[in-house]
């Protein structure tokens, strides 16, 4: 820890408390006493890629399950007491974890946790609930294709893991959730919820001797693994050839483009190079190269940016924009374009530079509420990063040269196999689309949006 | 002029005035090295005149152009490289903000920037047809290709006959390409002074280092005359207004609108009571009744803090198979039963409990506060009137909740639309 932090930690009377129990659960939490309010997070650590073929979905279902009802409390008595205490509780899943989000007024905190301990440990599972949560499901997952741009994430995704774990969509397949049986639904939850695979995070006004307590008494609630063994997720293979989709949506004035590959880990040796190489490309700055060549000087675009999604094994790096239907071809050709003019030639020296410093300058507001603490501490856990990997930013960033990051970005760029999704109205742009990219129509592959 | 007034636990606000007739409101903090810089003016989509619909929101864009010190772009290359974070900016229906949050070092950087775009702006036609473009396209993602978006414009546009909150805030296609960078130079012109303003700044700052900082940017400027503009009063809905929309989607869709008054009226905290009871949480009203029984996959409820009396919208997504009707009828029951016999001791206390813990949330980071306070000082002149509603909140009772459901809620005064699939 650096003195400028310690010095300010102390002076605010912020404790920032990390404790590992013997072979048990973990535990951190930071007393923060500026609001009357605490935000507590359950995590297990696994998530979507744990879920079994012809099950997808079910990670999530399960966690969505635990909010609708204990062996004494049913679901309409725990909404209540949930919201009684003006508190919230909600599921979020990822590809490598399953989160418990809680956030409570202060003064509710001993009622609240309470609750989540019932939630957790004692769920009842019922049947006209597990039916009720399936319809509520199946139309979540036609609301999301409904939605241009979460739909192509969706494909995109797909499109690109085929049939690795990462490809595997959260909420599910409509007939996956239809089929889960009460069987298939206990044995992923005892699956899930052992000691060894849950985490508590936390932070706000409330001490760390008394969340300690709480998550003790909860890990002791949890059996051991009967394996012991953590979640293990291959290493996605990258694609060999350029593969083009258009997820076919009617009417479409505008579409959503993505491309990308397969991306690396936070802890590869051409991370950072790769980080700042893209913060460059398109790391979501108004300066940065997409956004001056596809919105500034085209105007093609009201957003173009790329970054990473990170997980266990290389996960995904990936590039976005959403031109109008004519001017698709010609921009996506030239994203391309530019793609592989990142990878010859990489960073001009004042690109990096600019990059650098603009990185090293920000670095501060990726922990500088309490919040973010909570939720680099998360990523650090559920991904096995180093301790306080978050805040090393800054002190990496700084060893990184322009010939760090033009290697890596070589090394690293697949522009000629590339996968590529486009959002559309097949009807006009797949012709447009093969001509510009020197393919044959038939080589793109349609997919009906309604398709899941 | 200052004044210093409790926000909230150990934070104040410390209000400044200064002659050109810029605010400006500072919240020490300093919990982390970093401070968030506001700036809001009061302006937004309802001070646009018919035929310029959009012209608002575009002009924010214009305002990451170049200046007569700074060349286009510079502007966030000079902020980005200094390491900023959220640099933004929203238009709504009354107001417009730019947003920032910088290392606490960058305070005289910051100021500089901002006070010079507030003055100095070059507005030329090539920019200005680009940036068009960028909206045009910001448009389809948001309302062409979008059902919510779809269903948000036409639920504004049949509500309001006559209140320019019947357009949307980004404007009309046909009337972005009529605009050109005259209308625009005009508007800067119009509205972009010191005297529409308020500068917020929370985080680890001094008050006065940033009062004399605020001083010496700011003070040159000249307030300018506020435009004459007469906005229209909305004449009140006595019938109900329905419209079907069909949508490429595979479940329906419902909004049922209500009018309600402005911010400042007596009215709007109850009103906040009656929507948390309605569709605040799973155990309100509304989630019982259709989600827990299969119709909807969600409900909610949100009524528009507005300048002027918007809007209370209830918005469904269907379950598949099931239909907007069966939901409405559902919804009218239910604001038909709380307009006779009321909500229970219980839902009172469950209500106040959410929205407690929604304004603290809402107070819970630099930037969060920031917009807290520029929102109400914007809106209603004085900010404290933010907290004060909250309060008033938490004094609500039962005969209070009834009568409002009685006055505003009531089922020939509604607007309802519903999305289909095509």
């Amino acid at each position: 820890m650096n003195k400028r932090l310690l010095h300010l930690l102390i002076s605010l009377s912020i404790i920032l408390t990390f404790f590992k129990q013997a072979e048990a659960m973990e535990t951190s939490f930071e007393t923060d006493n500026t609001l009357p309010i605490v935000y507590i997070n359950l995590a297990v650590k696994a998530g979507t890629v744990s879920d079994p073929q012809n099950q997808l979905g079910i990670t999530n279902f399960v966690g969505e399950m635990l909010l609708r009802g204990t062996k004494n409390k049913t679901k309409a008595q725990l909404d209540l007491e949930l919201d009684q205490m003006g508190a919230r509780l909600e599921v979020e899943t990822r590809a490598e974890a399953l989160i418990l989000r809680g956030a409570v007024l202060s003064k509710k905190l001993d009622s609240f946790l309470n609750l989540v301990n019932e939630i957790v440990t004692e769920p009842s599972f019922l049947e006209t609930e597990i039916v009720k949560l399936k319809a509520e499901i199946v139309s979540g997952i036609l609301e999301e294709l409904s939605h241009d741009q979460s739909l192509g994430a969706r494909k995109f995704n797909e499109f690109l893991f085929q049939d690795h774990p990462y490809g595997k969509p959260i909420l599910g397949k409509v007939k996956d959730i239809q089929n889960l049986r009460l069987e298939d639904i206990l044995r992923h939850y005892q699956w899930l919820f052992t000691e060894e695979k849950l985490l508590v995070v936390g932070t706000g006004d409330a001490s760390e001797d008394l969340i300690e307590d709480w998550a003790e008494r909860l890990a002791d609630l949890r059996p051991s693994s009967q394996t012991g063994t953590p979640i293990k997720v291959s290493v996605p293979a990258a694609s060999k050839t350029r593969r083009v989709q258009i997820v076919d949506k009617p009417d479409r004035t505008q579409t959503q483009v993505f491309g990308g590959q397969v991306g690396v880990r936070m802890t590869d040796k051409s991370f950072f190079p790769l980080y700042l190489g893209n913060y460059a490309f398109g790391g979501g700055t108004f300066t940065s190269r997409m956004m001056l060549e596809i919105r500034v000087k085209r105007g093609w675009s009201y957003g173009a940016n790329s970054g990473f999604r990170f997980g266990l094994q290389p996960r995904l790096w990936r590039f976005h924009f959403f031109p109008t239907s004519e001017n698709t071809p010609e921009s996506l050709k030239f994203s391309l374009a530019m793609v592989e003019q990142l990878k010859t030639t990489g960073l001009t020296k004042k690109e990096f530079d600019f990059s650098k410093q603009s990185l090293i300058n920000g670095a501060g507001f990726m922990y500088d509420t309490p919040q973010k603490r909570v939720e680099n501490k998360l990523l650090e856990k559920t991904l096995e990063l180093p301790d306080n990997f978050m805040k090393s930013y800054a002190k990496n960033l700084k060893k990184v040269e322009i010939e760090d990051v033009n290697s890596s970005l070589k090394e690293f760029l697949n522009p000629d196999t590339l996968t590529l999704t486009v959002v559309g109205t097949a009807k006009t742009i797949k012709k447009p689309l093969a001509e510009t990219l020197s393919m044959n129509p038939d080589e793109i592959t349609v997919t009906p949006y309604t398709d899941d | 002029m200052s004044a210093s007034i409790p926000l909230v636990g150990e934070l104040k606000v410390h209000k400044f005035e200064f002659q050109n007739g810029l605010k400006l409101l500072i919240v020490p903090d300093r919990t982390s090295p970093t401070f968030a810089y506001q700036t809001w003016f009061r302006v937004g989509s309802r001070n646009e005149v018919p035929g310029y619909t959009g012209l608002a929101h575009l002009f924010e864009h214009m305002m990451f152009k170049g200046t007569k010190n700074f060349q286009d772009g510079e502007f966030d290359r000079i902020l980005e490289q200094a390491g900023v974070e959220g640099e933004n900016a929203f238009t709504s229906r009354d107001y417009t903000a730019y947003v920032q949050e910088l290392p606490r070092d960058k305070l005289d950087l910051i100021a500089k920037l901002e006070s010079d775009r507030m003055v100095n702006l070059l507005v030329n036609e090539p920019v200005f047809k680009t940036e068009t473009e960028v909206v045009q396209n910001e448009r389809k993602l948001r309302t062409e290709n979008s059902p919510d978006g779809m269903i948000y414009q036409e639920i504004f546009a049949s509500a309001f006959t006559k209140h320019p909150y019947r357009w949307p805030v980004i404007g009309y296609k046909e009337d972005l390409d009529r605009m050109n960078s005259k209308d625009a130079e005009l508007f800067y012109r119009s509205y972009y002074n010191p005297n529409h303003a308020t500068i917020v700044v929370t985080g680890d700052v001094d008050v006065d280092d940033v009062a004399e900082t605020v001083n010496k940017y700011y003070s040159q400027i000249p307030a300018q005359a506020s435009p004459a503009h007469k906005i229209a009063e909305e004449p009140e809905q006595n019938k109900i207004r329905s419209k079907k929309l069909k949508l490429n989607i595979q479940v329906e869709k419902l909004v049922i609108g209500y009018h309600i008054p402005n911010l400042l009226h007596v009215d709007l905290p109850i009103l906040d009571i009656l929507q948390t009871i309605l569709a605040g949480g799973k155990s309100s009203r509304l989630h019982k009744a259709l989600v827990e029984t299969g119709i909807a996959s969600s409900v909610g409820a949100y009524g528009f803090e507005s300048k002027d009396p918007s809007l209370l919208l209830i918005m469904v997504n269907l379950q598949k198979g099931k239909r907007a009707a069966a939901a409405e009828k559902i919804i009218l029951k239910e604001l038909e039963t709380l307009s006779t016999t009321g909500p229970s001791a219980q839902e009172l206390e469950t209500a106040k409990n959410r929205i407690s813990f929604d304004f603290y949330e809402n107070l819970n980071s630099n930037s969060d506060r920031a917009k807290f306070l520029g929102h109400y000082e914007t809106l209603t002149g004085d900010f404290q009137n933010g907290i004060k509603t909250f309060k008033l909140t938490q004094d609500v009772n039962a005969e209070q909740v009834t009568s409002v459901t009685k006055r505003y809620l009531q089922p020939t005064k509604r607007t309802r639309l519903v999305g289909v699939p095509k």
